[in-house]
């Protein structure tokens, strides 16, 4: 354990601050031992005002995030979007194998290197993800996930407009893994500005269309959809710091616990 | 020595009940058992899914059907529950269930109502705690990513029974629970309200299925 929990006194500086909102939970009956448990275990003392979030971000997504991954599904063939999601992921490589190296998991660097190779070449510059066919399926690794296993506690739930759920380690990681590739200081000429841009978005764009029959169904048949994800959502990111990796695992990866990492293939 | 022979008594009884307790519960089910479970279940509920010759709704049933002799109905429902069982009354308690096995199966149907094509291989087995095996497949459907299913088997009753269903790392038990807890908190500890959310929403499941 190198790093402890979230320092008490942030998480009681955020909510007081977030109290003059009318933004934290009420705690429930500390007599109430079962109570008590189910409030640890949802993780989400500043609920109210990630619920505020949530419903922020349904609006943002039915008007505008959804629609696009929609038109990126009609307009673009399956087998482009293949490609487009082959090549996110090959990009990603630099991101994946800092994390492998510091989580000391040396054989799984050693795929992600020779993906890398592979793809890269025989895979015409990522578009083919050739190498799950040479035994070498891709896996995803983000920061979050370091900093997990170095110990670091998630702290408090998070939702966030755009980004989906999250949380202070989740979010620190984004942001570490965002600086860490060097695509992100490529800049200099409108060419190099115009592609980060342009990943970005197909980013986006694609981490959306992959979710949209998932969060449909979860519009559809869940009662209260913000508790299903906030379970989802942190059942899934358990699962994936733990590598317990699922047939499809480097197609979810950006440490959101959905977007590409490595290979998929578009439906 | 009065005292003395009470707290034996006791103590014996106490040993007794826990004893007996783990004797109906921990009744550990056997690999090969479970996993020739799934694999029985999964085969039917494939042969369902892909029977092009039926109708949607014919087929729907029949997944129902499948899904109905293999979930352990009654106890997922207690789980998901959780705490607020007990402070159901009778009626709502019996109330709950029977909504529960609807909303689930319907749901479940549902889904895989779209799975047309749909393939599933076995993955392996392991023993998950001292009662439940958990039996882990990969399913694939024409042109979508292959994913990750597993099931949680245990032997309820004399029969192997699915307990859960976690799909890429996702224990559906787990987050019907969260979802079902968050309703009835959020309407001040009123299972009530639970039920009028259940209700509606098997109506509007009935509906999109006659749509």
């Amino acid at each position: 354990m190198i790093v402890g929990h979230l320092p008490r006194s942030v998480l009681a500086l955020v909510c007081a601050a977030a109290v003059g909102l009318g933004a934290c939970a009420t705690r429930p009956d500390p007599a109430d031992t079962e109570a008590v448990e189910e409030f640890r275990a949802n993780n989400d003392p500043l609920e109210p005002l990630n619920r505020g979030m949530y419903f922020v971000n349904e609006g943002l997504d039915t008007l505008v995030i959804r629609p696009a991954a929609e038109a990126y599904r009609i307009f673009l063939p399956p087998e482009l979007r293949s490609g487009v999601r082959n090549v996110l992921g090959n990009l990603r490589t630099p991101v994946i194998l800092v994390n492998d190296l510091l989580q000391g998991e040396t054989d799984r660097a050693g795929v992600t290197i020779g993906r890398f190779v592979l793809n890269t070449t025989l895979g015409v510059g990522g578009i083919f993800d050739v190498a799950t066919g040479f035994g070498l399926p891709g896996h995803a690794e983000d920061f979050g996930q370091t900093l997990a296993i170095w110990g670091v506690s998630e702290g408090p739930y998070l939702f966030i407009p755009f980004l989906g759920p999250s949380n202070p380690r989740d979010l620190v990681g984004f942001g570490v893994d965002a600086a860490s590739n060097p695509l992100t200081w490529i800049s200099g000429n409108e060419f190099f500005d115009a592609a980060t841009n342009t990943r970005i978005v197909l980013q986006g764009l694609d981490t959306r269309e992959g979710l949209i029959e998932p969060l449909d169904a979860v519009r559809n048949s869940s009662l209260d959809p913000y508790a299903t994800i906030r379970s989802a959502y942190r059942q899934r990111r358990a699962a994936e710091i733990m590598n317990r990796d699922t047939a499809a695992p480097a197609a979810r990866g950006t440490g959101f616990g959905a977007g590409t990492g490595g290979a998929g293939q578009a439906r | 020595m009065p005292i003395m022979t009470r707290r034996f008594v006791l103590a014996a009884a106490s040993v007794a009940v826990t004893c007996a307790a783990r004797g109906a519960a921990a009744q550990q089910i056997d690999l090969g058992r479970a996993t020739g479970f799934i694999q029985a279940t999964g085969n039917e509920l494939v042969a369902a899914i892909n029977a092009s010759n039926l109708t949607a709704a014919v087929r729907r049933e029949r997944v129902a059907q499948i899904l109905r002799r293999a979930v352990d109905v009654d106890g997922v429902g207690r789980f998901i529950l959780g705490r607020w069982w007990r402070a159901a009354t009778p009626e709502q308690q019996a109330e709950y269930m029977q909504l529960f096995e609807q909303v689930l199966l319907r749901n479940l149907s549902a889904r895989f109502g779209e799975y047309q094509g749909v393939r599933f291989s076995l993955g392996r087995t392991q023993a998950r705690t001292e009662e439940d095996a958990l039996v882990s497949t990969i399913v694939e459907r024409p042109s979508t990513p292959p994913f990750g299913l597993d099931w949680r088997v245990a032997e309820i009753g004399g029969a192997p029974k699915v307990v859960d269903v976690i799909a890429e790392g996702t224990s559906l038990r787990l987050t019907t629970r969260s979802e079902y807890s968050s309703v009835i908190t959020r309407n001040n500890g009123n299972v009530g309200a639970l039920l009028v959310a259940m209700r509606q929403q098997i109506q509007q499941l009935t509906q999109r299925e006659g749509a």
